[in-house]
């Protein structure tokens, strides 16, 4: 079957691919255009490493055909960073090291990050609900939540000694 | 080594960021299916529908046929191995079934059991190939649970298993692999002189480690006969050594290169897709890249056993535990190989009990073969102290921790299976959660505390290490130990707190198996303090190196020269007036003083101390629906010393939350055909970040004095009480005892009198 | 995944011109149940008519007594809507609790209601509510729309337009959910609207969401919780699955109707 032609924005960039009708855009990204950061862990949208954000949105990757992104932006853990200038949340997410493996963490800053772009002044409680779709087996979540909420201060101007 | 006992340290004990943070924040970091090659052809592997069968034959004619499939294989491929257990008792393995479960032979032994491979030019034709190869199954009756394998009229998974570890050897076949008994005094006149005896049986179901990244790897096979990996393990010479071992390769033909790795807890300690991976490649003359989706994992690799333990306290009305006796049966999966042997030395080691038995069982079924899952085997038999001492503690009327406390092993206290507790730290684990605020706070309505602890080995063995010092005074690390929870930064730390330079002048790394000494498995909570050793003792080599160097720079005895903060100096006014050189100093001098600077060391490190953790959970149970709500939970644990605090938190915390899982929900249920009914995480029911509270954590620090640092292992006793302390807060709340797991809302409301009836 | 076409039709009259009846090809909104159906294999369809790009079948609008929320519309949307926070904050809630954030930014409450799956939450709400599923051909109510496990009296290649909801007196909803999948082990939607009282449960029914008579006669009597006590739903015909049995999601109902009236004050 012919593939298909797309054109989209990933991380601010104007890109254009082929695939196929089957493929995700969790394939695409780490197959077609070897942004390996979004990670494959169920394929079922049930453990949220492969979290993007569509439009602003944040959904997983792997239940979004790689067809359905034309002509939408889309952002990835590659594009959190400006430069060699670290996001907020990632730079918190070291300080505090919410990360042990790390295969989950380009989900989790990706999806605080969507957190964060549309509250920023979270609860604890908000902060665990939000992220609830994604699975992190190393951390217990506790110096995760810790560090979203440093960042989400940090990011309102408050200082933290 | 008197500095275990130094405190003014610089960098240990500090929080720095990791080395390997950066690219795992910002996407880079390369995980194992995040490699390829030009050419990589893509693998999938064929699995058995059936939970037990024979297969009568195998016809991969139709698949080989299809264009872009470039290789087929089935267990036929590969050698055989030896029917025999090799190396010490508690972790032996044995190779003709480690090949027989990577590919099936004679028979499938559960759902999902591998059964031929394939590799293609897409992964759309290597399914399509796979779905075309044509197995004559003979399908035969099953057993899933382990008291029902055991059962005199259970079928067997083998008709010639015999039991091992009773004397006289018997001729009737079984599922019991394995009989273990160790004793310690005389338990009969143990129990007659108890004022109260209590004999309980527990069940726990099988839970899988559930790391995020799943199994994966990338393998070429070249022409010449050398091969080359990319794999994510807990112990990429490992990974080498097994599938060399099982390919008949020699072990300097095979390269393997450690991928990060996204989680482990043990259960990427053994291979199941490299061997195939590697055939493929040999077979095809490609690379093949081959990776497991998530059911796959849930059915065809290693979660940790369920069991059933039969077990019988009895006690003074004083407190004083007097006999303890123990009958663990612990599933092995399909191949022999449980962790049952843990289990019978950690069941007691907690308590100086001077009258104690252990017998275990090792028992196949149809299941996937275990694997390690943190202190595996420990905790599963905490379950079952832990709950009968908080039921012994009520019936005496004495605080649990106090119970606790009046048995507590001691350095010198006998244990099973020979040997003298040697170490510390338990009553320390123990005082510190008596003494928290939390253990005195109020509760409300339906709500319960429960404590529980836990023992665990911790391991040494063997790592390598190597420390080489740059041109403009910087340092490398290279250690054979994969990072998964941080330790490149700890083997920096401890290197830079050795030298005495600032920890952002070192770097350390994983190398791979042609770079550096056989380093054995990030697994046991080794290697902080095995790995750590081979770093310290490579260190010290430099320094030994440096000294020399300056020596010879001011003319003098390299015992005239101290290495101090980072310099060398001159040991006493009489070696002569020289200023100090610095590091860097002696390492841009480096090519006029004998060339570069640097050593490797390797160790074989014994002397590793137990870890001992103490857990506090309050729990609130909803008596009309019976779900348990997690409301505050304290881990103390010893650590000997922590190296990098945040991390040794964070293995506390995990292990913390891994358990709370186990206690309350996870499981492996099965369907009346055998085959696994919740292989995915819509069913398997992890705990996400809104079903928990923060994790309060102790780090109770008695120094291990046979490491530089005071070093013990924190990995895993963290996992240990969990299940008992959270049973035991719901006994608190519910006045009900849960003798199983998972507690579930559907058991728990049942245990509280209301329709739950188990499903 | 078999092979399949995607079309993505900018219109609703196009879309219906690509589906065009066909039992083989599929609709396809949020995708959050179809996508992991097509990866298991579990469907073959021939081709895929992508509803994401149709302005008109997306958007909430509040007009008098009644609330309507287009087919497209995303649970998020849902539950960060002020106007249905005010009009049917019961509605609300209910979308806030729809599986997990990934899930409620891409699935949809017209692809929630035509899968019917029996542990979803929207059929709770559209029979509790008494709501009508307006399609490109007809209006259905709830009361005739849902007929039993993933079956619905939509017709091959009919499209759900919007729902339609009656701004209810009161009404809750509560949902005790499956600890994996967050999907309801049993969610009671309650409320009292012109016809009266109505219970509807969801994650319960063997043959997916249903009303509780016994229930909403006990209320008629008046609104409290007390007036539910003693009300036992019989476990034959509920579903046991390896979450719980039917037996325990017997006794939830219960538990569960009491603490949404409660809820509903």
């Amino acid at each position: 079957m012919a593939k298909h032609h797309v054109t989209t924005t990933i991380n601010g960039e104007s890109v254009e691919f082929l695939c196929d009708t089957r493929q995700t855009l969790l394939d695409v990204l780490r197959d077609e255009l070897e942004l390996t950061g979004s990670k494959e862990g169920c394929a079922s949208g049930d453990c949220g490493a492969c979290s993007v954000l569509v439009d602003g949105r944040l959904v997983c990757s792997c239940l979004v055909l790689g067809v359905e992104a034309e002509g939408k932006s889309i952002e990835t853990i590659e594009g959190m960073a400006k430069g060699d200038k670290l996001h907020p949340l990632q730079q918190k997410f070291l300080e505090h090291a919410a990360l042990q493996c790390g295969i989950c963490t380009p989900g989790f800053l990706v999806a605080a990050k969507a957190l964060l772009d549309s509250n920023p002044n979270p609860t604890e409680t908000e902060v665990r609900y939000w992220l609830a779709g994604n699975l992190c087996r190393c951390t217990g979540y506790d110096k995760i939540i810790r560090a979203v909420l440093d960042a989400a201060a940090e990011m309102r101007g408050e200082t933290h000694g | 080594m008197a500095e275990a006992l130094r405190k003014d340290f610089k960098i240990i004990g500090t929080r720095p960021v990791r080395p390997d943070g950066i690219p795992k924040v910002t996407g880079t970091a390369k995980f194992g299916a995040d490699f390829s090659l030009p050419g990589t052809l893509f693998g999938k592997i064929l699995r058995s529908p059936h939970a037990h069968a024979r297969i009568r034959k195998i016809d991969t004619s139709k698949a080989a046929a299809l264009p872009g499939v470039k290789a087929v294989i089935t267990g036929a491929d590969f050698p055989e191995q030896k029917n025999e257990f090799i190396g010490p008792e508690r972790t032996a393995v044995n190779f003709w079934y480690m090949t027989r479960n990577i590919m099936a032979r004679e028979k499938a032994l559960y759902e999902g059991h591998a059964v031929a491979a394939v590799a293609a030019s897409s992964p759309e034709i290597a399914e399509k190939a796979a779905r075309l190869i044509e197995i004559d199954y003979e399908v035969l009756p099953h057993v899933i649970d382990v008291d029902a394998a055991m059962a005199p009229d259970a079928p067997l998974l083998f008709e010639d298993m015999t039991t091992r570890g009773v004397e006289p050897a018997p001729t009737r076949p079984t599922n019991v692999s394995k009989r273990l008994e160790f004793k310690l005094g005389d338990v009969e006149k143990g129990f007659a002189d108890a004022d109260i005896v209590l004999e309980k049986t527990y069940k726990t179901e099988a839970v899988h480690q559930g790391y995020i990244e799943t199994h994966a790897c990338l393998a070429r096979y070249d022409a010449d006969g050398q091969g080359e990996l990319w794999s994510s393990s807990q112990g990429h010479f490992v990974v080498r050594n097994l599938t060399a071992k099982l390919l008949g390769m020699r072990l300097n033909d095979l390269k393997v290169n450690p991928a990060e790795i996204g989680g482990g807890f043990g259960g990427k300690t053994v291979v199941y897709l490299e061997p195939v991976a590697m055939l493929l490649s040999k077979k095809a003359g490609h690379p093949v890249r081959l990776a497991m989706t998530r059911a796959e994992v849930f059915k065809a690799s290693g979660p940790t056993s369920g069991a059933s333990i039969t077990l019988k306290i009895g006690i003074k009305k004083d407190g004083t535990i007097i006999a303890g006796d123990a009958a663990l049966r612990y599933q092995a999966g399909a191949v022999p190989g449980s962790p049952v042997m843990n289990g019978c030395l950690c069941i007691f080691a907690c308590y100086a009990i001077p009258n104690q038995r252990a017998i275990g069982y090792d028992v196949v079924s149809n299941r996937p073969k275990v694997a390690a899952y943190r202190a595996p085997g420990s905790g599963i038999a905490a379950f079952a102290v832990e709950s009968t001492l908080d039921i012994l503690a009520k019936q005496i009327g004495m605080d649990p921790i106090e119970l606790r406390l009046k048995n507590a092993t001691r350095i010198g206290a006998p244990m099973l299976g020979g040997g003298k507790m040697s170490h510390e730290g338990f009553v320390q684990t123990l005082q510190a959660i008596r003494n928290h605020p939390a253990y005195s706070a109020p509760l409300g309505p339906n709500q319960g505390r429960g404590v529980a602890s836990g023992y665990w080995f911790n391991g040494g063995g063997e790592s390598g290490a190597s420390v080489y010092v740059n041109a403009d005074g910087t340092v490398v690390v290279s250690t054979g130990s994969p990072d998964i929870g941080g330790s490149r930064a700890s083997m920096a730390m401890m290197a830079a707190e050795t030298l005495g330079i600032p920890y952002d002048q070192v770097r350390a790394g994983v190398s791979d198996t042609t770079t550096v000494a056989y380093t054995h498995l990030t697994a046991g909570s080794r290697v902080t303090f095995a790995t750590g050793l081979a770093v310290v003792g490579a260190t010290n080599k430099v320094i030994e190196d440096l000294r020399a160097r300056a020596a010879k720079i001011w003319g003098v005895d390299i015992e005239a020269v101290d290495w101090v903060d980072g310099c060398a100096k001159p040991s006493s006014s009489n070696v002569g007036k020289f200023e100090a050189l610095t590091l860097k100093q002696l390492a841009a001098q480096a090519s006029a003083t004998g060339g570069p600077i640097g050593a490797a060391h390797a160790v074989n490190a014994a002397k590793q101390a137990p870890g001992f953790s103490t857990q506090l959970c309050d729990i609130e149970v909803d008596p009309e629906t019976g779900r348990a709500t997690v409301l505050r939970f304290v881990v103390a644990q010893d650590a000997g010393r922590a190296i990098h605090r945040s991390y040794v938190e964070g293995q506390m915390q995990g292990g913390a939350v891994q358990g709370i899982g186990w206690a309350l929900n996870e499981e492996y249920i099965y369907d009346e055909k055998g085959r696994l009914a919740n292989a995915g995480f819509l069913d398997y029911r992890m705990p996400v970040a809104s079903d928990l509270p923060m994790i309060e954590t102790v780090v109770v620090e008695v120094p291990n004095n046979d490491h530089p640092f005071g070093v013990k292992g924190v990995g895993e006793v963290n996992i240990v009480p969990t299940m008992a302390a959270v049973a035991n807060a719901i006994t608190a709340a519910t006045g009900k005892r849960m003798s199983a797991l998972p507690m579930s809302p559907p058991r728990l409301l049942e245990a509280l009198g209301r329709p739950g009836k188990e499903v | 995944m078999y092979e399949f076409a995607y079309h993505r039709p900018a219109s609703l009259a196009e879309a219906k011109t690509k589906h065009g009846g066909d039992d083989d090809r599929r609709y396809l909104a949020g995708g959050m149940t179809l996508l992991p159906t097509l990866k298991h294999r579990l469907a073959r369809p021939t081709d895929l008519v992508d509803l994401a790009r149709i302005g008109e079948l997306a958007g909430i609008s509040v007009a008098g007594n009644t609330v309507s929320i287009g087919a497209m519309t995303k649970h998020a949307a849902v539950a960060a809507s002020a106007e249905v926070a005010k009009a049917i904050p019961a509605l609300a809630h209910l979308a806030s609790l729809i599986g997990d954030r990934q899930v409620r930014n891409r699935g949809t409450i017209g692809g929630s209601v035509a899968n019917n799956d029996p542990a979803a939450d929207y059929p709770a709400a559209l029979l509790g509510l008494g709501a009508t599923v307006h399609t490109d051909k007809r209006s259905i109510a709830a009361d005739d729309f849902f007929q039993g496990m993933f079956a619905t009296a939509l017709e091959p290649g009919e499209l759900i337009t919007k729902i339609s909801f009656p701004v209810p007196q009161k009404a809750a909803y509560q949902k005790f959910p499956n600890p994996a999948s967050r999907y309801a082990m049993v969610g009671v939607f309650v409320a009292v609207t012109g016809g009266g009282p109505r219970v509807a449960v969801t994650g319960a029914g063997a043959n997916g969401v249903f009303r509780v008579t016994a229930m909403e006669e006990a209320l008629k009597g008046g609104w409290s919780a007390d007036r539910l006590k003693g009300i036992a739903v019989p476990a034959d015909g509920l579903n046991s699955d390896i979450h719980a049995s039917a037996e325990y999601r017997a006794h939830l109902i219960g538990v569960m109707a009491r603490r949404a009236v409660a809820a509903a004050g």
